[in-house]
């Protein structure tokens, strides 16, 4: 009886939470669901079922394909730049912790994550600017010819690879900085009476043992990836002639459709395959590592 | 006097008390406004209102043009708190009129667009659906050539160019170049890149130019894609040229006003409001505008009123329109600003006799055309998705000289374009 009223009194109490998830969470995905099979543009009241129609005109549209091409390429660029520069800085920043210098290096890795996004891109804008941009003067100098970082559509991808990646850096090192800290000092021991290097003990015993920190980080830096919007629109895709090439992602794509063609729910179907992407990734990063840390 | 009688005597003496006594109702509107250099305009308007409305609180909310599209999509869509008076285009406003989102003008409103002594029929029919009028015209948007008066007599040649011929040979003879042949400052400065739809509506511009549409209006209501043909391979085959063969512009070269401005651009075509923004940044600048050889884009801005503020309110909201078309208050614009205003009947000989350059905007030949974005839902999409393909036109060096190319990629933008206005049941058999 007194198990029964604790396990009541638990629901009870669990559900203004539920009830709030399922609000402020699951409502907008269930709505976004339910527009992706209808036709609305925006202003009517009229909102007719058609099918899968959206999702049918998705896969034959240059402009979404192009879009999720980009974006696949920016998420994946991301998380392939930022998880080993992350966790090769955090071991050195955990390497150097006694140093009077240590609190410098953390913050000086983790600003970039604090900085407002706008400014930030408006300064990378000058970076990669192809007539009066540091980066090309910096290789002119060194003998090289100056690149259209911003104009080439395979370097202005990859212009937003750098300015994603530079920003999540810190982000990650913090939460490997955590995890080094986490890491125990036993193992360590063992392995420098073994002989062990600090390269191999890095190699053979980090990597493996900061594996659900990974998972966690390679998770959120690939959904943030996939949600990338203002870094090329800054970048790459001002108003008013500014030179740039329009990078098209899936969230420009999806704004543009939904507010200045006012299809909104076309924009909807684009915004549920994002979901399921997301989902698909996310639950085969799962997988992946979690399979390969209990095979050890 | 009874008991009933003493209390509404009372009554009625505080009421009086507190009407002489109490200050007058506070009223409020804001300004949604899409173009951050019309602030302080709509400020001064604002100022000229205090006679009227010595309550009144004016709040100007300006924000950069596409984020103000969305502002106003989600705005009227989902009920905009307040009275608001909203800038906007005819090709944009013409959606929310229809489908009812914004509400007719008051009579008095009306009688003032409709009356002929202040705006031609052009600009009535602009802020006007079914016979009635929604907004208040204000100004312009409308092209000309703007070209840097020193550099053209420094290439030893007068005037601006007649023919579309002519703007690629000027642009030849103004192209400066580095040691390499690598041009240093851009002949003749082209939409190349940048925000997606500005891309095809300058093109829009050199094809209409060319003898070319965008849309075609077939018959009333029904469009078809109108760039598939000569004038279309005439006007890409002249950005091509000039990217590729004459070499006069690059698409990494710094462009639009703020090239001109700085004299890295001897020619550009712009709207009116590059004047005040030289006249802001480079005062300077030695410059001269030119009408365009057949004719220009003329995009009507309107204001609007919306939202669901009080009747007091919403009535000084749609004064605030009116004020806006006062004569001293358009010399101001004119002068100020520099987009051009819609009313008639103002004396503006004070700006243009004093800043010549408004002269291509007013004065143009009398075979002079004008072309509108035409107002219909699909218009952005069209534009966005034709100025992808412009995009990766321009940068493929392979069409430039070959009209068949040209000719077998413009067929090819066409037909996206016909099948979106299949879509939308807009298209002419």
């Amino acid at each position: 009886m007194l198990r029964r009223r604790r396990f009541r009194f638990a629901i009870l109490a669990l559900l203004p939470t539920f009830a709030i998830f399922a609000w402020v969470r699951m409502g907008p995905i269930v709505q976004t669901m339910n527009l992706s099979v209808r036709d609305w543009d925006l202003i009517g009241t009229n909102r007719p079922f058609i099918g899968l129609a959206n999702f049918v005109e998705l896969f034959g549209d240059s402009l979404f394909l192009t879009a999720l091409v980009n974006t696949a390429i920016i998420a994946f660029g991301v998380m392939l730049l930022t998880i080993p520069t992350a966790m090769v800085l955090a071991g050195l920043i955990h390497y150097r912790t006694r140093s009077r210098f240590a609190g410098f290096y953390e913050t000086s890795v983790f600003i970039p994550h604090v900085v407002s996004l706008v400014p930030a891109a408006m300064a990378w804008k000058w970076i990669f600017d192809a007539k009066l941009g540091p980066l090309n003067a910096l290789i002119v100098s060194l003998g090289g010819s100056p690149q259209s970082w911003l104009f080439d559509p395979n370097l202005a991808l990859f212009s937003i690879i750098v300015l994603c990646s530079w920003q999540a850096l810190g982000y990650a090192v913090l939460i490997y900085l955590v995890g080094f800290r986490n890491l125990p000092t036993s193992v360590y021991e063992a392995a420098r009476l073994d002989g062990a290097s600090g390269i191999q003990a890095f190699r053979f015993l980090s990597i493996p043992l900061l594996k659900p920190i990974t998972l966690y980080v390679s998770v959120v830096t690939l959904v943030s990836g996939f949600n990338v919007y203002a870094q090329a629109f800054v970048l790459a895709s001002d108003s008013q002639g500014a030179p740039g090439r329009q990078v098209r992602v899936l969230v420009l794509d999806m704004l543009e459709n939904a507010f200045r063609n006012y299809r909104v729910g076309y924009a909807a179907a684009e915004a549920m395959v994002l979901l399921l992407i997301v989902l698909i990734l996310t639950g085969a990063q799962f997988a992946l590592l979690r399979e390969k840390g209990n095979s050890k | 006097m009874t008991k009933l009688a003493s209390l509404r005597s009372a009554l009625c003496g505080a009421t009086a008390l507190a009407a002489f006594t109490l200050p007058t109702v506070a009223q409020e509107i804001s300004i949604l406004s899409g173009y951050p250099e019309m602030t302080p305009f709509y400020e001064r308007v604002a100022e000229s209102m205090k006679g009227d409305y010595p309550n009144l609180t004016v709040n100007v909310e300006p924000i950069t043009l596409r984020e103000h599209e969305r502002r106003v999509a989600l705005g009227l869509s989902s009920g905009l708190e307040g009275a608001s008076v909203i800038e906007l285009s005819t090709s944009t406003a013409g959606r929310y009129v229809q489908a009812g989102l914004m509400p007719a003008a008051p009579a008095d409103i009306s009688e003032f667009v409709s009356d002929p002594a202040n705006f031609g029929q052009f600009f009535v029919d602009a802020a006007s659906y079914d016979d009635t009028v929604y907004g208040v015209p204000l100004f312009r948007g409308q092209g000309a050539l703007f070209y840097n008066t020193r550099m053209f007599a420094e290439a030893g040649l007068e005037g601006a160019p007649k023919t579309m011929d002519e703007y690629t040979d000027y642009a030849e003879k103004l192209t400066q170049r580095d040691e390499n042949g690598n041009p240093v400052v851009s002949g003749w400065s082209l939409r190349l890149s940048g925000g997606s739809q500005g891309i095809a509506e300058k093109w829009w511009l050199i094809l209409f130019n060319h003898g070319g549409t965008l849309i075609d209006e077939v018959s009333p209501g029904k469009w078809r894609a109108g760039y598939a043909n000569e004038a279309g391979v005439k006007a890409l085959g002249q950005y091509l040229d000039n990217i590729y063969d004459k070499k006069t512009v690059t698409i990494e070269m710094p462009s639009d006003a703020e090239a001109f401005e700085r004299e890295q651009t001897a020619m550009f075509i712009r709207e009116s409001w590059v004047i005040g923004d030289i006249a802001a940044k480079a005062p300077d600048l030695e410059y001269a505008t030119a009408p365009l050889p057949v004719g220009s884009i003329a995009l009507p801005v309107n204001l609007y009123v919306a939202g669901d503020g009080s009747t007091e309110d919403m009535q000084a909201a749609w004064d605030f329109a009116k004020a806006a078309n006062e004569p001293e208050n358009l010399v101001w614009l004119l002068e100020n600003v520099g987009w051009l205003p819609n009313r008639t009947g103002v004396d503006f000989s004070s700006v243009t006799d004093e800043i010549e350059a408004f002269s291509a905007f007013v004065d143009y030949p009398e075979d002079y055309t004008f072309f509108t974005v035409p107002s219909i839902a699909v218009i952005e999409d069209l534009q966005t998705r034709l100025a992808a393909k412009l995009t990766e036109a321009f940068a493929n060096p392979a069409m430039q000289g070959d009209d068949a190319a040209i000719m077998a990629f413009l067929e090819s933008a066409a037909e996206e374009t016909n099948a979106i206005l299949k879509r939308e049941g807009l298209l002419a058999e």
